[in-house]
């Protein structure tokens, strides 16, 4: 069993992996048409995961509803969601408008969905203007620092901030903008630039040692 | 004095979001009209270079968004839908998000006719894709191995802006419009960077912070970050519409968090030393 369940995973993503990684630097016809294929198989699989995923949710929300755990009533509106959108989707024939006119999916899209994703997106709205007033605490050196970066990024980043600036600080002959723009440009994107190389790096890593077999987690502990 | 410092510090946090909502009604309900009077280098080089954009060429535009964060990013998209079509240029619509489908629709449904575009001759809508990594590999060399149908189910090749189209040599650029990494995750490394085609966008405001370095080196031609950017690109476009108008919001949101901040603070030092 070791061959199914080891050897030929391994020995797939080593050879799929050096092919692949190899083709990204050959600028060759066949390297271009391996790309070709593979991107046709890769959107085959993917699709198969799509499905995967969405059993996985379904049975996971299932398991819960069956056994009653807490909060099991929003697994409900997992599958009242699920199963209105394909409804929708089955009777529109997957169109969200037809000639110009908005179809039922239309109509769950722009009435339920849009509205419902928006919805808990502008709750952290909420939670900002909560902890800002109850948990910045600007209690060392570098929580003011945070702080003074934080207020030129807010400042610079509305008009009003403009304004105020020009009505308080205008003497100085700056801006607000000219300021964000240079933290964003200097310190900013220094950092930025610290974290992609370690990113990247690290992401290299890893993918050799996925392609070598040395990391296997992707296998399951079966 | 003590006592009464330290009930306001732990106030019902119910008041605060109270606040906060009536910050964002009241100038929605009654706008106050103050708008930008700067442009942002990035926004500035992003409407330049759609200006240099030769009329019949065509670009990709990446609507990569879902209503979670369509405020910022929608107005961004109409923006720069507006700006290619009144410059004649003409417009592959894409998406790699499945929410985004009804946005999507409605730019097309709402946006081409006023400009009197016609589709198939200035623009055609690709039907989503969920693997960005295997659709943009695949365009490099033929874009109908993988789309050849549109989103209404008819041969991409003939429609007649497709006929001279065949790959990324032949569009003049992508501009993405992305609540997602997929513009420095996707567009510049797989087709910018590897295909020489021109690259700009629309994010966030605050995933505008992390392409920083991408902007310095040029590998990002133009970006638009936030309402703030898109109000700035209707004012460079004298396309006044949602971004200016939701701009008042974003400034009372914004001062009110500074306010508080700052307010709690003072608080907690007064009581330092009281």
């Amino acid at each position: 069993m070791n061959i199914f369940k080891k050897y030929i995973p391994l020995a797939l993503v080593f050879v799929f992996g050096i092919v692949t990684l190899a083709s990204y630097y050959v600028p060759h016809r066949v390297s271009e048409s391996y790309m070709e294929q593979i991107s046709v198989w890769e959107n085959i699989v993917f699709a198969f995961s799509l499905f995967l995923g969405a059993i996985s949710l379904l049975y996971s929300h299932y398991n819960k509803i069956v056994k009653k755990v807490d909060g099991w009533g929003y697994s409900l509106f997992v599958y009242l969601g699920f199963i209105v959108m394909i409804v929708l989707a089955i009777v529109a024939n997957g169109k969200i408008s037809d000639e110009g006119q908005m179809t039922a999916l239309g109509w769950g899209f722009n009435y339920i969905y849009n509205p419902l994703s928006a919805t808990m997106f502008s709750v952290l709205a909420f939670y900002i203007i909560s902890t800002a007033y109850r948990s910045f605490r600007i209690k060392s050196s570098s929580a003011f620092l945070l702080f003074i970066a934080g207020l030129i990024l807010m400042l610079g980043n509305i008009p009003l901030g403009d304004l105020i600036w020009s009505k308080l600080l205008g003497w100085t002959h700056t801006s607000i903008a000219s300021i964000k723009d240079w933290v964003m440009n200097v310190p900013s994107t220094a950092g930025k630039r610290g974290i992609l190389i370690g990113v990247s790096v690290g992401a290299a890593v890893t993918s050799l040692k996925i392609i070598f077999g040395i990391e296997r987690g992707y296998m399951g502990k079966d | 004095m003590k006592d009464t410092l330290n009930k306001i510090l732990k106030i019902d946090r119910r008041w605060l979001f109270l606040l906060l909502s009536l910050s964002i009604l009241i100038p929605i309900i009654k706008p106050i009209g103050i708008s930008s009077s700067s442009i942002s280098s990035s926004v500035q080089n992003m409407y330049d270079f759609i200006e240099k954009i030769p009329a019949g060429s065509t670009v990709f535009l990446g609507i990569d968004y879902d209503p979670s964060t369509a405020p910022e990013l929608h107005p961004q998209a109409t923006a720069v839908m507006k700006h290619l079509f009144k410059k004649n240029i003409k417009v592959v619509i894409l998406t790699f998000i499945a929410g985004s489908g009804g946005l999507m629709d409605e730019l097309v449904r709402t946006i081409p006719p006023q400009y009197g575009k016609v589709y198939g001759k200035d623009y055609v809508v690709l039907p989503y894709m969920p693997n960005f990594t295997a659709v943009l590999t695949q365009m490099a060399s033929d874009m109908y191995a993988i789309y050849d149908k549109d989103i209404n189910n008819k041969p991409l090749k003939d429609y007649e802006m497709m006929k001279n189209i065949k790959n990324y040599k032949d569009f003049a650029a992508s501009i993405d419009i992305t609540g997602t990494a997929l513009l420095d995750g996707a567009w510049l490394p797989l087709v910018g960077d590897k295909y020489n085609l021109p690259i700009l966008g629309g994010v966030t405001a605050i995933s505008q912070v992390g392409l920083g370095p991408y902007l310095q080196k040029k590998q990002i031609k133009g970006l638009i970050g936030g309402m703030k950017g898109a109000s700035e690109y209707e004012r460079l476009t004298n396309e006044q519409a949602k971004a200016t108008s939701g701009i008042d919001a974003l400034n009372i949101a914004h001062l009110l968090v500074i306010f508080f901040i700052i307010f709690s603070n003072i608080i907690l030092l007064v009581l330092k030393f009281i």
